[in-house]
Formats: structure tokens, C-alpha cells, sequence
């Protein structure tokens, strides 16, 4: 049991490439016991639907309360074993190295995976803390890449200062410093190995010299729990949930039928399950800048700790909803690659709520320098003005308004020397920041009514994620002046765009 | 007025012609099949049955119709920096890729196309709203245009 950590421990792996020897670590020992949870929950949810539905024999509840009740527990508990013993194996399967250039993970019982992360292509360091990992003190740490969906390497768990050395090791060796090696060549971890538990090297070796410093960050705001009810309070969800409860009541006095409330539960659980989760997710949220990039700190089941290096935001909304008017609040996301897919609403925000100058202070932070002499007054343009107030925005003609009756004025983008601006919508306001640098590609679309008119709509296209920038109902000639423009823009701009190991232009 | 989907510095590559039976085929094959079995449907059973004929037989012939000058629409221009690609008659697009974000590109051949002589060539970028598609290529021509992209993608190489 006690195999050297260095070895290969499948057959079939192939040796590490290159002459660097990689030191493979184990994540640590409780791992399992926090991964089987999720086999429990499973079946107990299932368990659950089961009982509300009636299962045989009159349901489950029955089943519970007669005689055989131990019946389940024992089913419960069998579940629980495989769950673990399953993710026993796949603990005992799953290695990872840190390399000069990259990040190896090897994980998977029947199929093998290599996983080979190049670092100087990471987009994003997280560190994630579901609930039961908590008690146990443990962390998960997802590095993305820019590979599209699941292409991020996932390395849990970890003790929680582990994971944040690992955490400056990585940024430290993506940012282009030069950083020595964690642990000095090791001398063959494993050889005299204790019969205790064996592996998880990272938790029980005594670390060596602190060689990759945690960046220092400094605080910028935190979003207090008041504001963040109320404006879930003021979100599109509440008011359907409000106004749904209202109807169920009026039909439930009206008829005296009670089963209206049950039929209603699915949706109420659904839009109850949103807010639920938003709070929760956006609880405590925290923003600070760091030479590492920005880091967001929230959560209050599950903890997220993320960091975004610089140059790896592609694009940035600030939207406002028409109830958060009144306060003037504002919610800006983020387009970062590999932050789409299923996580993308937890990851994507930059901050859940905020006032105007906490938003452009946002944004600030990942974009710092616009090109523009006054930034304020462009952006608060983009934020809330019109075709009415002179700016240097290029609207939409007033020819438009049998398109988009209500939006129309808003429609227009402006052209900085940085990045692209884009504002539409009027309910809902919209200011989309593309950095030149960051456009992937453009597009033109024109519809037989937009043909008659005359104009076009204007996308740039931009990573998987919750920024889609567009600009409707451009004129045709300014569509394809932005268009040709844009084009260049992209390309000289990133020919002078900072390289992607953010440090390297100050650390030579 | 100019017309943004025809940049003055531009001279369009237009597709090959047969990528219109390429259409046409599968078509006749989704709304004929439907339509015939309609016809013969209501001549045994039901003359309702001519709705479920006709409904299928309407979009054939407008297909016919519109298929060509679908094909005639699309268009496509390799420009120093970046390659153009324009399509539709009714909904028109453009969109521009710079080689330097190309991240693939992919060639595919159905069945049908290889028959016809056809080859798709495909652009991607980081971006999944990158609809940057070039349908009904001669096989040496999305070979060329491919090596071409390839290279020029690397002559321009960054990261994202």
C-alpha cells in the first residue's frame, strides 16, 4: 500500500514528457467521505420523491412507519457504501503535479484521464468550499482554461492553506515569476512510508520555505446583506412569486379548493429555489484587487474565492433592471473563458448589487484604462442616457422606433480607445465593454424590415458567458464603418495587448 | 446608401453550384415524403387529408424557389487580416473573423456532399457565436482554404 507517490500507480500511464521530474500529490484522505455526500443526498432526494408520490404498496411512508422501517436504513446504508467505497478508489486514482509549465491531473478508475493544463493559458483561479466540505475544513481548487465547458482542472480537496498556497504558486507561475520548486526534490516521498495513511504528502510534509507569497490584496467594497435582500426583494423572480401567491389565494377563497395549492407547488418551489439560491450564492460578497487580478469572495453555504488575473475579462455588462431604478443599482458580470456552462451564473458576476460608483469601480478594476479623457461622463452616457443628450455615442436613427418603440433612443454604441462601448434597452439598461483587444469576431445581421429601413445590428462576439454585445437598429452606413473600424481596432490592439504572464513586463 | 454587407475593398468567392441539389435533396426528402404520403392518404381515406399534402408541398415549392438564390447569397473573402463570410437573401449576415482568433477550423463531408463534390469548411473561434461557415466548397478548394487559414492563423498566433 505504501507505493512511492513518484511512481505511476495504473498501468498504462505514460511518464511524465520533458526532463522535469513532476512529484505527484495525492488530494487529501477525508476527500471521499466528502464526495460520498453527494451519493447520500442523491439518494435520499430520491427517496423523498418517492414518498411524495406514493411508492408501492401504499408509499413509503408506510413503509417507514410499519414494521420493516429498518429495511430502508439498511438500503440507505448499502447506498452510502458504494457511494464511499467508490470514491475511496477514485481518491486513491487521482494525482496531480505542478510542473514548471503546466498542471497534470490524473484522475479516473476504469477510464484513465491525463489532464495537462498549460499555465500560462490560465484564465482563472478559484477556490471552492461546498457545506460539508467546510466542516472538515476543505477546499476544492478549479483552475480554467479556455478550452469551452469542463475544460478547467478541478483539484479537491484540499486542506484550506494548501489550497491557498497552491493558489499563489499557480498565479505566481502563470504571472511569469520565477518560482522554486514547492518541496526540494523530495527524497523519495514514500520510501520508509509509516503503514498509516498513506499518500496525501501535501497535508502531512512539512512545507518548505514559503516560495510563491500569497499576492497582497487590498479591500475595495463588500456588498452588505440589507442590500442584497432588497434587491432580490426587487427582482423579477419576487414579484412572480408575490403575485402567483396572490392568484393561488384569490382562487383558493374563491372555489374553497385546497388542491390549487398543491398544484401550484411546483412553481413556487422554482422561482423559491432561485431566489434561495441567489442570496446564497451572492451572500457576503466581497471584492479586492490584488497584482494577481481580481479577487470576489462569496457565498453563504457553499464559499467561492475567486481570482481573475489581469487581461482575462473579455467582456463586461452592467445591467439595471427597471426595479432597481429608484436606488440606482447596478449589476455587472463578466464574459472569462472557461466560466461558462452550468456554473456560469455563480461564477460570471463581478458584483451582485451595487451603487453606480461601486459598479464603474468595478469595472475599473478589470478594465483600468478606457482611452478616454473623462470616463465618467462616457460612461454614465452609456449607463442611463439617450439619443436626447449630446454624447459621443452613435444612435440608432429615429427611423427605428417602429422597430423598438420603447429602446430605441438607447440604442447606440461609442468607440473609445480601448474598448468598444454598447448600450441598448430601456427596461432593462444594458452597457456592454468589449476591450478591443478581446473581440473574437464580428458580425452584421439585417432583416427584411431593418433592409427597408435602412439599418443593421451589430454583434461582437465574444467567449461563452453572459455578455452578448450587440447594438440593434444601427444605420446602415455607421454598421459598416463599425464594422471595417472594429476589425483594425482588434487587430493593432492586440498586437500592443500586455502578454498573457501578467508580471513578466515589470518582472524583467 | 452603402450597404454594410458589401465592404468596397472586397471581391467575393462564390460557392459551388451544386451545393444547391446538396439542399434541395434532403428537402425533397423531408417535405416529399410527408407530401406524397398525404396524397395518398386523402385519396383513400379523407379529403382532409389534402392539408396534411399541401402544407408540406407549399414549402417544397418555396424551397425550390429560395434554395438558389440562398446558395447565390453566400459569399465569402480572405482579406489580409481577416476573412469575410456573408450568407442569406431575406435575413442577411456578415460576420468577420480575424485569422489571429481562429482557434480550428474544420472540414466535413457528408455522405451526399462527397458525392456531389462538396466540403464544408468551418472557423472557430473562443467564442460558440462565431457563425463563420462555409458551406459547398470543392474539396481542393476548402483543402487550400484551409491550409491558408491554418497558416495565416499562425502567422497571427495569440492566445485568446
Amino acid at each position: 500500500m505504501s507505493t512511492p507517490e513518484t511512481t505511476p500507480d495504473a498501468a498504462g500511464q505514460p511518464a511524465p514528457s520533458g526532463d522535469e521530474a513532476l512529484e505527484w500529490r495525492r488530494v487529501h484522505p477525508v476527500t471521499p467521505l466528502v464526495r460520498g455526500w453527494a451519493v447520500v443526498g442523491a439518494a435520499v432526494v430520491i427517496l423523498g420523491q418517492q414518498s411524495l408520490e406514493g411508492g408501492p404498496r401504499g408509499g413509503l411512508i408506510d413503509l417507514l412507519t410499519g414494521d420493516y422501517w429498518w429495511t430502508v436504513l439498511a438500503a440507505l446504508a448499502a447506498v452510502a457504501l458504494v457511494g464511499w467505497g467508490y470514491s475511496v478508489l477514485a481518491w486513491r486514482m487521482t494525482t496531480y503535479a505542478i510542473g514548471e509549465e503546466a498542471v497534470h491531473l490524473r484522475r479516473g478508475i476504469l477510464f484513465r484521464q491525463q489532464r495537462h493544463a498549460r499555465l500560462d493559458r490560465l484564465q482563472s483561479v478559484d477556490i471552492r468550499q461546498p457545506l460539508v466540505a467546510r466542516f472538515f475544513g476543505l477546499c476544492e481548487l478549479t483552475l480554467e482554461t479556455a478550452g469551452g465547458t469542463d475544460s478547467g482542472v478541478a483539484i479537491g480537496f484540499l486542506k484550506g492553506s494548501d489550497a491557498d498556497a497552491l493558489r499563489a504558486e499557480l498565479l505566481a507561475r502563470a504571472a511569469g515569476l520565477k518560482v522554486a520548486r514547492t518541496s526540494p526534490s523530495a527524497p523519495a516521498a514514500g520510501t520508509e512510508g509509516p503503514p498509516g495513511p498513506e499518500g496525501a504528502p501535501t497535508s502531512t510534509a512539512p512545507e518548505p520555505a514559503p516560495v510563491a507569497v500569497e499576492a497582497p490584496q487590498v479591500p475595495v467594497l463588500t456588498v452588505p446583506v440589507g442590500r442584497l435582500i432588497a434587491s432580490v426583494l426587487r427582482s423579477g423572480a419576487t414579484i412572480m412569486l408575490l403575485l402567483w401567491a396572490l392568484v393561488v389565494v384569490v382562487v383558493m377563497i374563491a372555489t374553497g379548493e385546497f388542491a390549487v395549492l398543491s398544484a401550484s407547488l411546483p412553481a413556487v418551489l422554482g422561482a423559491g429555489g432561485y431566489v434561495f439560491n441567489r442570496l446564497t450564492g451572492e451572500f457576503d460578497f466581497r471584492v479586492a484587487i490584488s497584482p494577481d487580478g481580481v479577487r470576489l469572495r462569496h457565498g453563504m453555504l457553499e464559499t467561492r474565492s475567486q481570482t481573475i488575473p489581469p487581461g482575462r475579462v473579455q467582456a463586461v455588462r452592467l445591467v439595471q433592471s427597471v426595479l432597481w431604478r429608484g436606488r440606482d443599482w447596478w449589476r455587472v458580470q463578466v464574459n472569462v473563458a472557461g466560466y461558462g456552462g452550468d456554473s456560469e451564473e455563480k461564477n460570471s458576476l463581478l458584483l451582485p448589487v451595487g451603487t453606480r460608483d461601486e459598479a464603474l469601480t468595478v469595472l475599473s478594476l478589470v478594465l483600468p484604462d478606457l482611452g478616454i479623457e473623462e470616463p465618467r461622463r462616457v460612461l454614465d452616457a452609456g449607463l442611463d442616457g439617450d439619443s436626447r443628450a449630446p454624447s459621443v455615442f452613435v444612435t440608432a436613427p429615429r427611423r427605428t422606433r417602429i422597430l423598438d418603440p420603447v429602446a430605441w433612443r438607447r440604442n447606440g454604441f461609442a468607440v473609445t480607445g480601448r474598448a468598444l462601448l454598447l448600450r441598448r434597452g430601456r427596461l432593462v439598461k444594458i452597457l456592454d465593454v468589449v476591450p478591443h483587444e478581446r473581440t473574437q469576431s464580428l458580425g452584421i445581421n439585417q432583416g427584411p424590415w431593418q433592409r427597408r429601413l435602412g439599418v443593421a445590428s451589430f454583434q461582437v462576439h465574444s467567449t461563452e458567458g453572459p455578455v452578448h454585445p450587440e447594438a440593434p437598429h444601427l444605420d446602415a452606413d455607421d454598421a459598416a464603418r463599425l464594422m471595417a473600424e472594429q476589425a483594425r481596432r482588434a487587430r493593432t490592439a492586440r498586437a500592443t495587448a500586455g502578454p498573457e504572464r501578467w508580471m513578466e513586463r515589470q518582472g524583467e | 446608401m452603402t450597404s454594410p454587407f458589401e465592404p468596397h475593398d472586397v471581391t467575393w468567392n462564390r460557392v459551388s453550384p451544386r451545393l444547391v441539389t446538396a439542399m434541395l435533396v434532403p428537402a425533397a426528402i423531408w417535405l416529399g415524403v410527408p407530401a406524397v404520403v398525404g396524397v395518398v392518404l386523402s385519396l383513400t381515406l379523407s379529403p382532409w387529408f389534402w392539408i396534411l399534402a399541401g402544407l408540406p408541398a407549399a414549402l417544397l415549392l418555396w424551397s425550390v424557389l429560395l434554395i438558389p438564390r440562398q446558395v447565390r447569397a453566400i459569399g465569402y473573402a480572405e482579406r489580409d487580416d481577416d476573412l469575410l463570410i456573408r450568407k442569406g437573401v431575406l435575413f442577411r449576415s456578415l460576420v468577420v473573423v480575424p485569422y489571429g482568433r481562429m482557434q480550428y477550423v474544420d472540414v466535413e463531408a457528408g455522405p451526399l456532399d462527397r458525392r456531389l463534390g462538396l466540403a464544408k469548411v468551418q472557423l472557430h473561434t473562443a467564442s460558440v457565436g462565431t457563425d463563420a461557415v462555409i458551406p459547398g466548397l470543392p474539396p481542393e478548394e476548402a483543402a487550400r482554404l484551409r491550409d491558408r487559414l491554418a497558416s495565416r492563423g499562425e502567422a497571427r498566433l495569440a492566445g485568446l
